[in-house]
């Protein structure tokens, strides 16, 4: 009586527990393409009228104190290069947290960021002056 | 949401979401060590009533005595007056205000863990009780009598300090509204709340007394003692003694309302961990939803968190109540409400492994600027340098990504297995048969995976 009770609350936890995994792991999943196709909008980005170099490089277009098509997600491992373009209509000092880098973009310029990913977690890059968050910064161990 | 202004983070830094292989390991050891647990668990009860012993009175004396309290009481007021003045008249900048880092990184959430060590280490510091204390004793010596209270209404219990735990939580992530930012309050707006609570805390102390206000009502006392429980020392007749560690926690929820505190705490944390992950969508769906009515975008905002908040809370107590019924079930039990009051300490260390999972990096990071900058250019004027640290800034480097998953997983798998311990102790106190002791704790067991497991889970979803 005693064992079959325990059988039972075992074999309930482990599925339950095995549900949840597998909640865990899809959700990993899902994340995971999340981060690729944030990736295509980063390297689309020139479609957004900004000149490419021909390098690949992501551009975050702000106007009017908002990132164009949302904030920007940007993926890398440590100890990557780090590098992204800002370009604003208006002048803007732009914040990496934690980096705890800072550069003025010009009233209808662009600035380069350009720095090794040595902190791990996730970052973000403001315009101070209105405390808006314009990138999402993404660094894997 | 980024048409709403976000206001500056305290730390603009998140943690990584705990990657699917480390999840899959953590929810396994949970389950082996539960199994573990169901099979090897003792007999006779090891914590109820666990012997204690005193240590030297003149230790006693030097620690507890008078000259200690007035110290203590003086630092505490002292450092609440400097906070609220931080706040008041410091710079609006919340990474650069003494207030905010002191009042909810360094206090909110160190005295829980250094508490849940050594023991209830916020009461001779308590600020409100060393103004009591001091008003008391005054009026005692020109009124020649103690002063007269109104006797505390025993069934509201615990519960104004459930209510204010959530409305301290509400305050710091839902009227913030910053887009869950860890701190999201301006330092003005934080200087206010600690003279508002103040005068409330100090009335409230008048009508119902010091100390009965402490054990019941005053949201930090009752919060941060709750943990002192699982600590290694009290105190009883002004005598310090070593005690069993969690041994404390047995006795404390008698008290009505105190399986409140214990879900609240809980359930603010899932809370703040899951509005910017798990709870995304669902938050973004129902604040459109409101603001589609016409409703002021800011009020929609908060409406929306309120209410996700209140779901955690419900969501916490339900598992919890579903779990006390299911013992009900077990030939023997004592009455439901015994049960609900009879388990409710067996929750603290899920609460305290619910904090450090997922505080600990942001306490790490954010004690390098208290002790640093924020010491040195308290209000953030620029121009000050007490100590010579103003320049200094966090380090990052100081925690990987891989140490702070395995201090979270650790966490969480730490708090279930003394959860289950202190569970199966209160159970053999109420089933003297062992088998029925056993088949009781199936349900806790339930009730513990499922909170371990849905910390994990909140840990690994993408706070993207």
């Amino acid at each position: 009586m005693r064992d079959v009770r325990k059988l039972i609350v075992a074999l309930l936890v482990v599925a339950s527990a095995i549900a949840l995994a597998a909640c865990g792991s899809s959700d990993e999943s899902t994340t995971a393409s999340g981060g690729k196709e944030s990736g295509a909008v980063t390297g689309g980005e020139p479609e957004k009228g900004q000149p490419s170099d021909g390098e690949d490089v992501p551009t975050i277009v702000v106007r009017d104190g908002e990132p164009v098509g949302g904030v920007q997600e940007l993926e890398y491992s440590a100890g990557e290069e780090v590098r992204f373009r800002v370009s604003s209509d208006k002048a803007e000092e732009i914040h990496v947290h934690g980096y705890d880098i800072a550069k003025d973009v010009p009233a209808g310029g662009t600035v380069e960021f350009d720095f090794p990913a040595e902190l791990e977690g996730i970052y973000e890059a403001e315009l101070e002056g209105l405390g808006v968050q314009i990138v999402e910064l993404r660094i894997n161990p | 949401m980024s048409f709403l202004p976000l206001a500056h983070a305290l730390v603009s830094r998140q943690d990584l979401p705990v990657p699917a292989w480390l999840f899959a390991w953590g929810a396994s050891i949970v389950l082996i060590v539960s199994f573990f647990a169901l099979a090897a668990g003792w007999r006779t009860p090891r914590f109820e009533q666990a012997p204690t012993r005193s240590l030297g009175a003149g230790l006693s004396r030097a620690l507890l005595g008078l000259p200690a309290q007035i110290v203590c009481g003086a630092i505490g007021v002292f450092l609440l007056g400097f906070a609220i003045y931080a706040g008041l008249e410091g710079t609006e900048a919340p990474d650069r205000n003494f207030a905010l880092t002191f009042l909810f990184v360094t206090c909110w959430l160190g005295f829980p863990v250094f508490s849940a060590i050594f023991g209830d280490i916020f009461r001779p510091f308590n600020p409100w009780r060393a103004v009591g204390r001091a008003v008391g004793a005054g009026f005692e010596a020109i009124a020649g009598q103690r002063p007269a209270h109104l006797a505390y209404p025993e069934r509201l219990g615990r519960w104004p300090a459930a209510v204010g735990l959530l409305a301290v939580v509400w305050l710091e992530v839902v009227y913030g509204a910053s887009g869950g930012v860890a701190v999201g309050l301006d330092p003005h707006a934080a200087g206010v709340a600690a003279l508002v609570y103040s005068a409330y805390t100090l009335a409230m102390m008048a009508v119902f007394g010091v100390e009965e206000w402490c054990e019941r009502g005053e949201v930090f006392s009752v919060y941060f003692g709750m943990f002192g429980r699982l600590g290694i020392f009290g105190s009883r007749d002004g005598r310090l003694e070593r005690r069993r560690p969690f041994a404390a926690a047995t006795t404390w929820a008698t008290i009505p309302g105190s399986a409140a505190v214990v879900i609240a705490s809980i359930a603010s944390t899932s809370y703040d961990g899951a509005s910017e992950g798990a709870f995304k969508d669902g938050i973004e769906g129902v604040f459109e939803w409101l603001a589609d009515t016409g409703m002021n975008l800011t009020t929609a905002l908060r409406l929306t968190d309120t209410i996700f908040m209140a779901l955690c809370f419900a969501g916490v107590g339900l598992v919890y109540l579903l779990g006390v019924r299911g013992m009900r079930t077990v030939p023997g039990a004592p009455s439901l409400a015994k049960l609900r009051v009879g388990f409710a300490h067996s929750l603290i260390p899920i609460a305290l492994a619910y904090l450090v999972a997922h505080y600990f990096s942001l306490f790490v990071f954010q004690e390098q600027a208290q002790f640093g900058y924020l010491l040195s250019d308290p209000l953030g004027t620029g121009t000050t340098d007490l100590f010579g640290t103003a320049a200094s800034g966090i380090d990052f480097r100081v925690l990987s990504a891989n140490a702070i998953w395995y201090v979270q997983v650790g966490a969480l798998v730490t708090g279930h297995v003394i959860g289950l311990m202190l569970a199966h102790d209160r159970a053999l106190v109420y089933w003297p048969e062992y088998r029925r002791a056993t088949a009781s704790q199936y349900w806790m067991l339930a009730v513990m995976v499922a909170f371990t497991c849905f910390g994990l889970y909140l840990l690994s979803v993408s706070n993207g």
